[in-house]
């Protein structure tokens, strides 16, 4: 057993190392090497932590607890609850952290934010590592809104908003409404869309907290039959648990909320890296993880007169959670396929990645009606495999790109070519990633999207799974087509730089990030049974995630080797375009209105940047501006009006008593006779 | 049982600071030296019944009470006293952190601006002067939170008016003397209506106390002795105390007055001043008309939504930086409101948390405002700025915290303040469905809203390219102003750190407010 305060300082050293990089800026220090050494030595205490504490609660079978009070009148106590779940995340996020970290020392050199950029990205890690280790709602809450403020920070790192930061091509417009972002756009974007969703997550605590009288999750998990049912009796239980999920959906930038994930690539890449792909995105769905065990649970269990109704408003809910998954994994792909910015299609990549895991989790509560708890319990657990492959391989290709700007001198594509020519450990790193990316065997994320897709068969959830599906072809897709035109052709416009091998501090990071997508998915067998014991020692109620690790092998059916089959003739389909075919893309565009409406419609997203600018940006921003000319008439009312008013009711009533002495001496009489009433009334 | 101080420190520390104004005014402290020296005195002064508040609740003393030893009592009257229990603890606190920190940002600023009306030719009182009146105001907020009595409170009220008023005729912006008057006729509006309702509390009850000293416990419901009148004394009360709260409907005079008061003026009016208001609906109102207040419960919430939302999308129109912290509050002031209407216990108490957390964070914005008027020879226009941030690290990062207040974020207070009333609010509206849905619908819009002015007006004046050269050639300097804004983010962060007896205490004498409605 390990010391359980351990568990806490896993995510207190990093906030307490980021506390000392704010006062060490204050205090005036200059050399930015000293934030970077200290940042990264900090994680790196940090990872060490979390790897002692993870490994000993996957390997003795015992979560750790460790907590002290904060405010006991509102429950809300510093708890930190390390079971298998969160032995995972721990130790992925930290890891992952400390890599970056790494990377960000070389990549962060020379630039005029390096003390803020540190600060932020250790605050984030903390915040992360508090968000997948908290036991208690507000703590987590605390953590999932320090995330969110970390990556605003770090989005925007470049507020001064040079057109090089920017994202989206200058001068792009869909429906009238800019398509072009600048950091500081961004930045705002990224906190503003995510705070509609925590508001929804804010309100679903309180109901929580209001029926449980408790913000422990592992009560309210204990309690959750009996506050489904009430909630179910009065109505409003499908609406709760959507209120509460909203948090999770935009943070994890799923339809209608991905809109900020994809401008949040104006941010330097180590950030896009950790922040919008292998971390703080997943925050949404490792709460969806988290309490779609408590939810499934509840449901299964809640007293008979009720049962029904909480069955199927539950099974409602997960039916809106897996299909927004399914139609974010395909819509987002569809966009990635025609972009032409290097970090741009990883962000779609991305969201669309995400939504296979809300899927995985929707799912597998789908179930909920059958009482399938095994399958439940695999459907979770392929979420989280995918989470955490996706994390990796994820992290790499954006490392990657970090590297690919760099050279390029730009974020567009367009201006990249022939990098396998001049950088072999690059060209190695990004099939690897990417052919995970793609799920094809033996990678990591073969299993996982496998899985994936395995427990929307099971869920009968048929257009989920054929959208999923479906996905899975676009992503073989834009994958090539990304690693085709950067590393295999030719640039379509010339590089004013020759393209060479990244230095070691930065190809080290996304290496080893690419050699371990390759590891994970040779070594599955013994993953299954991480995974399996990871789901056993997750807490939800009476409830444990048992699955036996057989199940969540892949085994060859005729779907799995229909989509495989797929995935691999788009990915000799789009090399076969690109390098044999050499078909000119720039002309089909010129040449037919079609296309062209079609490329159009994929480049603007859908056009629902457009859609939600108009209806709500600008339409609030209209509100405003007549409440602004309300507030003016209410103004022009007491402060021109009734002064008239009164101007002229005096002047009027001044024409009656001009030098009437008896008037005004009964007048003030009268007044008089007030006085003394009052006083008497005051006295008796 | 309350605990009796040793020694009369509650009275003290609303006398000294102005003794102490009194004597730089009249020794004319007007050099800048002999300000410094008056600002340092005062800020101590002001700060100690904010430790004492802060010792209290390290020795776990607030939930009972403490009560100044000196008290005396009127036939007819009731109990003159001052007092410290859960409610107004953090209101103390909030007094006399964000008055001390501003007595010292004070000298640079108001050496700049008497000197700027000098040369435009204005003849103008001094320094000693204005710490008299500044002292003098401050000191009669401490009072107001502090009194026990409709009486000692409504000259409190008239205390902190006289030299507010003075303070913005003197030094204001604009057109000062209309706008000073201005102030003064409305807020006396809303004091005159209160005051009516506190005569006829007190002459029908035969007392004017509202806390029974010394236990310090509330009186309790009244509506049976007012009878048929208890509606309308409640009215008159509300009315009253909105028009100092600039509830939606009321609040045309904040703007004004708020963006054209000197700005350290406007850092104690905005945090300090209006939120009492608020205070004083919870320390009185509810715990004297429960029944009634029940039956407004709706209607006050929706009042609160529709303060909260207007307040912040007319904030986003606003040019003017100070107009537009200005808007903000009454936004705020939204918050409190809806707290307060819930009449749960965790609401009341979330109300009072966020009047500490508004008086933190808008007190730290208004300084962000005083220091740009100050080096940018009075910039105050948002389009004129931008792209300060990097000339300005320290302070853009002091005033994003300040946003991160306005917004309930973490790791300011305001996540405590934010999400008790949110509880509060749900704990009664929780279903039918409709009700839940369009509940929750305006609750996103009121809060993105909050949280789309703080962080676009952060972009507008901190981001992006500056758009003018007075912003071009900025450039930061360490001085007592950011030293001071400084003091309150500490104040801020231990808060939300350490609210642990602030919440605890609240949430055990809010219990006694709400007594009556159950």
């Amino acid at each position: 057993m390990v010391e359980p305060v351990y568990a806490t300082l896993i995510w207190g050293v990093p906030y307490l190392g980021a506390g000392i990089l704010g006062i060490l800026y204050v205090v005036g220090v200059k050399n930015e090497k000293v934030y970077g050494i200290f940042s990264a030595l900090t994680l790196l205490t940090a990872a060490i932590l979390a790897t002692i504490v993870g490994v000993d609660v996957l390997r003795t079978g015992h979560p750790v607890l460790h907590q002290f009070k904060w405010i006991q009148s509102i429950n809300v106590s510093v708890s930190t609850y390390i079971d298998g779940l969160s032995a995972i995340m721990v130790i992925l996020v930290s890891w992952l952290s400390f890599l970056i970290g790494v990377y960000s020392i070389e990549y962060m050199k020379g630039d005029w934010g390096v003390p803020r950029y540190f600060f932020f990205f250790t605050f984030f890690v903390g915040s992360m590592l508090l968000v997948v280790s908290a036991n208690n709602l507000l703590l987590l809450f605390i953590g999932w809104e320090g995330t969110g403020l970390a990556s605003y920070a770090l989005i925007g790192h470049w507020y001064t908003d040079e057109e090089e930061y920017w994202v989206g091509v200058p001068g792009r417009k869909a429906m009238g409404t800019p398509m072009y972002f600048e950091p500081s756009h961004s930045g705002l974007r990224a906190i503003l869309f995510t705070r509609v969703g925590d508001i929804g997550m804010l309100i679903g605590m309180a109901i929580m907290y209001m029926l449980t009288g408790s913000l422990s999750i592992t009560e309210i998990a204990t309690k959750a039959p009996s506050w489904m049912a009430w909630l179910a009796s009065h109505h409003v239980l499908t609406l709760t648990l959507i209120l509460f999920t909203l948090g999770a959906l935009a943070k994890s930038a799923q339809f209608p909320f991905h809109e900020w994930l994809v401008t949040a690539m104006t941010g330097p890449t180590p950030v896009s890296a950790l922040i919008h792909a292998a971390t703080m995105v997943k925050a949404g769905i490792y709460l969806v993880l988290r309490f779609a065990p408590i939810f499934y649970y509840g449901a299964i269990n809640s007293p008979a007169p009720l049962h029904a109704v909480v069955v199927h408003d539950t099974y409602q809910f997960f039916t809106l959670v897996a299909g927004l998954g399914a139609v974010t994994a395909f819509m987002l792909g569809t966009m990635a396929l025609v972009s032409n910015e290097f970090k741009l299609i990883l962000a779609f990549s991305t969201a669309s990645q995400i939504g296979y895991m809300f899927l995985a989790a929707g799912a597998a509560g789908m179930l909920v009606t059958e009482v399938n708890n095994v399958g439940f319990a695999m459907g979770v657990l392929a979420g989280l495999s995918h989470l955490m492959s996706h994390a990796v391989f994820k992290a790499a290709l954006f490392l990657i790109s970090g590297w690919a700007l760099h050279v390029a001198h730009s974020r567009f594509i367009d201006k990249m070519g022939n990098y396998a020519k001049y950088m072999k450990w690059t060209a190695l790193s990004m099939w690897l990633a990417g052919l995970s990316l793609m799920g094809i065997p033996p990678l990591s994320g073969f299993f996982s999207k496998e899985l994936t897709l395995h427990a929307a068969e099971e869920a009968h959830f048929g257009w989920g799974f054929i959208l999923g599906a479906l996905a899975a072809l676009l992503t073989a897709g834009y994958t090539t087509r990304l690693i085709v035109r950067v590393f295999h052709m030719p640039p379509y416009e010339e590089p004013e730089h020759e393209p060479h091998e990244a230095p070691i501090l930065m190809l080290g990071p996304y290496l080893i990030l690419a050699l371990a997508a390759l590891a994970i998915g040779i070594a599955w067998g013994p993953m299954t049974h991480v995974l399996a014991k990871a789901g056993q020692l997750t807490r939800a109620g009476a409830l444990v995630l048992k699955v036996p690790p057989s199940d969540l092998m892949i085994h060859i059916t005729s779907t799995v080797a229909t989509i495989l089959g797929g995935a691999i003739a788009v990915i000799l389909f789009v090399w076969y375009l690109y390098k044999i075919a050499n078909v000119n893309f720039r002309a089909i565009l010129a040449r037919s209105a079609l296309a062209k409406a079609t490329y159009d419609f994929l480049f603007d997203r859908w056009y629902i940047n457009a859609i939600i600018y108009i209806l709500l940006v600008y339409g609030f921003a209209g509100f405003a501006a007549a409440l602004a000319g309300v507030d003016f008439g209410i103004d022009w009312f007491y402060h021109v009006g009734l002064l008239a008013f009164f101007g002229a009711s005096s002047f009027a009533l001044r024409a009656l008593h001009r030098g009437r002495p008896d008037y005004i001496l009964s007048m003030y009489l009268y007044m008089a006779g007030i006085v003394l009433l009052l006083a008497y009334l005051f006295w008796r | 049982m309350a605990t009796i101080l040793g020694g009369p420190i509650l009275w003290l520390s609303v006398f000294l600071p102005v003794l102490a104004g009194l004597i730089a005014w009249l020794a004319k402290a007007e050099s800048e030296d002999a300000a410094r020296i008056t600002a340092g005195v005062s800020a101590i002064l002001l700060a100690i019944p904010g430790a004492l508040v802060a010792g209290l609740y390290a020795a776990g003393m607030v939930s009972q009470g403490v009560l100044d030893p000196v008290y005396a009592h009127f036939k007819g009257i009731g109990t003159l006293a001052l007092a410290i229990d859960g409610l107004n603890a953090p209101i103390v606190l909030g007094v006399s952190a964000v008055t001390a920190a501003v007595a010292v940002y004070s000298v640079r600023y108001m050496l700049t601006r008497i000197e700027e009306m000098k040369a435009e030719g204005e003849d103008t009182p001094g320094m000693g002067a204005y710490f008299f009146l500044y002292n003098t105001f401050a000191a009669a907020m401490l009072g107001l939170a502090m009194a026990t009595n409709l009486v000692l409170f409504y000259i409190f009220l008239e205390l902190t008016l006289v030299p507010s008023f003075l303070l913005i005729a003197y030094w204001g912006y604009g057109d000062r003397k209309r706008i000073s008057l201005l102030y003064f006729v409305w807020t006396h509006i809303g004091a005159v209506l209160l005051l009516t309702g506190i005569i006829y509390y007190g002459v029908k009850l035969g007392t004017f106390d509202y806390l029974l000293v010394p236990q310090l416990k509330p009186l309790g419901p009244i509506e049976g002795a007012l009878g048929s009148a208890a509606k309308i004394v409640a009215v008159l009360m509300s009315v009253g105390l909105f028009v100092k709260m600039a509830v939606f409907g009321v609040h045309m005079w904040l703007p004004y007055a708020h963006a054209e008061a000197p700005t350290p003026i406007s850092a104690l009016l905005s945090p300090n001043l209006i939120g009492l208001a608020g205070y004083a609906y919870a320390r009185f109102v509810i715990p004297s008309f429960p029944t009634i207040l029940a039956g407004w419960r709706d209607f006050l919430v929706a009042l609160a939504f529709t303060t909260i939302i207007y307040g912040g999308l007319v904030a986003l129109t606003q040019r003017d930086f100070k107009k537009f912290l200005a808007y903000s509050s009454v936004s705020q002031m939204g918050y409190m409101l809806l707290g307060l209407a819930t009449l749960t216990s965790i609401g009341i108490a979330g109300a009072m948390m966020h009047y500490l957390v508004h008086a933190i964070g808008k007190a730290l914005l208004f300084m962000t405002a005083g220091v740009f008027i100050t080096d940018l020879h009075s910039l105050r226009d948002i389009r004129l700025m931008g792209g300060l941030a990097r000339k300005y690290p320290l302070t853009a990062a002091l005033a994003l915290y300040g946003f991160l207040h306005l917004a309930g974020m973490p790791p300011s207070p305001g996540i405590w303040s934010e999400w008790m009333i949110l509880v509060g609010l749900y704990k009664v509206y929780n279903h039918p469905l409709t009700t839940l849905f369009s509940l929750a619908l305006v609750t996103a819009v009121a809060l993105t809203v909050s949280a789309a002015y703080s962080f676009i007006t952060m972009r507008r004046i901190f981001y992006g390219q500056p758009r003018s050269d007075r912003a071009r050639e900025a450039r930061e300097t360490r001085n007592a102003m950011i030293a001071s804004m400084f003091g309150l983010l500490l104040v801020g962060f231990l808060v939300f750190i350490l609210a642990t007896p602030v919440i605890n205490s609240l949430m055990s004498t809010v219990s006694l407010v709400i007594a009556g409605l159950h």
